[in-house]
């Protein structure tokens, strides 16, 4: 098994309400931010030292959320201060940007780590459409068209052009290359039976984020793999990926304690204006292909957001507790989900820095080496 | 736009001939189906003066008894270019007419201007794509769309009689060594078109040309399979009438291309 510390880069410094979106920028104050920033990157440096194979971040817009609106500079903070773990950028947003722009920094990338780079490449949540003014019902067309141009531009031979709906390119010859061949392996969300396919049919490791529960990842599993083997090719356990919120302490009380409480700011406050943005833009589009992927999908949030956290746990959905509380979830969800990848987000809403410092350690030293060979 | 047909004696025999538009002089050599009159030559003839000979045996025509090759074909179409056209003219060839336009830049280079090579046959690598001899598995490999392929004008008698031409001109579907050795010398300002869903010419037949032609430029169409001009028309005319009018300038966006233009 192999582990992925992934994070958020929430903004922590706001009042417990919930607000409408876009967030009024006026609450952020850059001196906090500066701080902030360089605290999670400096975590995600650590990560290596306390065992985690793969650092990750991703992209989110307008937004405490994530201060990420572009993580590849995060990446290229991280290139010269690790050494070994892969740089797991999960990912850009492509139907919103620029694909060449994608496939040149995702390049530099994979250079200046020494080929290390994972190369997420995934269509954003619905209210990320709002911020760049894109349309959702065209989401699904420019994630197909954008994602085949990436990989044109990591591995055409001679310079090419493309004349796509959604982009156009007369000549395209970027430099940098990708150092790792044919390119940098893929990660493309696939939490519903569409992008299950679609991660499929790329040959994409398939990641999977907040979870209802875990039947419902099985039939993602199941829809990636018979998709796959539709394809021609068998996935292995590294072609998938489960992401979670975690919190590791001392004792299961502590841990429940402050992911309780770092829930709670995640929910009210980075959750609070994503989720009405993301009503307007189910309500109004076609962001969705069908209406069983959009139901299914509302129906997925809702239900995470009505547990509490003792069915979160109980449901295997969440990990926390103490180091031999996390190895038995860690192995119950394995056994139930037969993943490779495991990805953690340890920074939940105002989870204190030091306590996910702790929990790194604890993982290191009493999880990581009961759960390594799974 | 109805094109007129028209005959002209060539020394091997008689050729038929299709001709709409007026302006600079377009000659379109056709694919093995034989010649589909489309919204590109529409469009084509809208601004060029188009030229569309039938190769001798395609769509009920005669076969030339001395045309027994792709190169002497080539030298038929030379001398159709010669005797209709008079001047050096914009070459645009379809597959097994791109691979037909290739022989014909490569003998007769001053007959040409821009050269256009649309999915070319005749260079494909061992093993990869081809012409599956079964009519259905055949439309699959050539339309992404079916639905916009206009009715068929041709009877199974013509097409299966088109598919016996291509024997006889020696068409394989490896590639033309022979021919691959010239491509080098073909000096022309080339554009080479390929849909990106093409599995009867594989990408590895145009990277190769791209590889070796000096001053070449290769367009994926996305969402195309091997008949680009029934997949996606608009996004192959967009390409080819920039390239056609503006040579190397078809590179810069003009402007035709902004969401919000004025």
């Amino acid at each position: 098994m192999k582990f992925s510390f992934f994070h958020l880069m929430p903004y922590t410094h706001l009042e417990l309400e919930s607000r409408d979106w876009p967030f009024p920028n006026r609450y952020f104050d850059p001196a906090k931010a500066s701080v902030l920033y360089r605290s999670y990157v400096e975590s995600m440096i650590h990560a290596e030292s306390c065992g985690f194979d793969w650092v990750g971040c991703n992209e989110h817009h307008f937004s405490p959320y994530g201060m990420m609106a572009n993580p590849n500079l995060i990446g290229g903070a991280l290139a010269y201060s690790t050494k070994h773990a892969k740089i797991a950028i999960t990912g850009n947003l492509v139907p919103l940007n620029n694909p060449i722009r994608i496939a040149e920094e995702y390049a530099m990338l994979d250079c200046m780590t020494g080929g290390r780079l994972v190369a997420g490449l995934m269509r954003g949540i619905p209210h990320e459409y709002l911020a760049y003014n894109i349309p959702p019902g065209e989401s699904w067309e420019r994630q197909r068209e954008a994602v085949q141009l990436i990989l044109k531009a990591w591995t055409e031979p001679e310079p090419f052009g493309w004349e796509g709906k959604h982009f156009q390119y007369r000549q395209v010859s970027i430099w940098p290359k990708p150092m790792q061949k044919p390119h940098p392996p893929l990660v493309i969300s696939a939490s519903n039976a569409d992008s299950a396919k679609f991660a499929a049919e790329m040959r994409a490791t398939m990641g999977m984020v907040l979870l209802a529960d875990l039947p419902s990842g099985k039939e993602c599993i199941r829809v990636y793999r018979e998709a796959a083997r539709a394809g021609g090719w068998e996935p292995v356990p590294e072609n998938i990926l489960v992401g979670m919120h975690t919190c590791i302490a001392e004792t299961d009380a502590e841990a429940r304690r402050h992911l309780e409480q770092g829930l709670k700011y995640f929910d009210q406050v980075l959750m609070g204006g994503l989720q009405v943005s993301q009503r307007i833009v189910l309500q109004k589009t076609r962001y969705f292909e069908s209406d069983e992927s959009r139901d299914r999908w509302k129906s997925r949030l809702d239900k995470r957001r009505t547990l509490t956290l003792d069915e979160q746990i109980e449901r295997g959905t969440v990990l926390c507790g103490s180091p031999e509380t996390v190895v038995a979830q860690i192995r119950r969800i394995h056994a139930e989900l037969g993943h490779g990848v495991f990805n953690f987000t340890v920074k939940v809403g105002t989870l204190p820095d030091d306590v996910i410092r702790r929990g790194m350690e604890l993982f290191r030293d009493r999880v990581l080496p009961h759960v390594r060979d799974l | 736009m109805q094109p007129q047909a028209s005959r002209v004696s060539l020394s091997s025999g008689e050729l038929s001939y299709y001709a709409a538009g007026e302006g600079r002089p377009v000659v379109y050599l056709h694919p093995a189906g034989g010649v589909r009159w489309t919204k590109v030559q529409d469009e084509l003839a809208g601004s060029f003066k188009l030229l569309v000979p039938v190769m001798p045996g395609f769509d009920g025509t005669p076969a030339h008894a001395p045309v027994k090759s792709m190169r002497a074909l080539a030298a038929l179409a030379a001398e159709f270019i010669d005797k209709v056209v008079g001047a050096p003219c914009d070459l645009i060839g379809c597959s097994f007419g791109g691979h037909l336009a290739a022989w014909l830049a490569a003998e007769r280079p001053a007959l040409v201007d821009h050269l256009v090579l649309e999915c070319p046959a005749g260079f494909r690598p061992r093993g990869h794509g081809g012409r599956p001899p079964d009519p259905e598995e055949l439309k699959k490999l050539l339309f992404l769309h079916p639905e916009k392929l206009p009715p068929e004008t041709k009877t199974p008698d013509i097409e299966a009689a088109n598919r016996r031409m291509l024997p006889r001109y020696g068409y394989s579907p490896e590639t033309d060594e022979e021919l691959l050795a010239r491509i080098p010398s073909i000096d022309k300002l080339t554009l080479i078109l390929h849909g990106t869903a093409d599995r009867m010419i594989p990408k590895e037949s145009v990277q190769l040309l791209k590889s070796r032609l000096p001053h070449a430029y290769l367009v994926y169409i996305w969402d195309a399979a091997h008949a680009i001009e029934v997949d996606q028309p608009e996004r192959m005319l967009a390409v080819l009438m920039s390239f056609l009018q503006r040579s190397e300038g078809f590179m810069v966006n003009w402007g035709t291309l902004a969401i919000n233009p004025g």
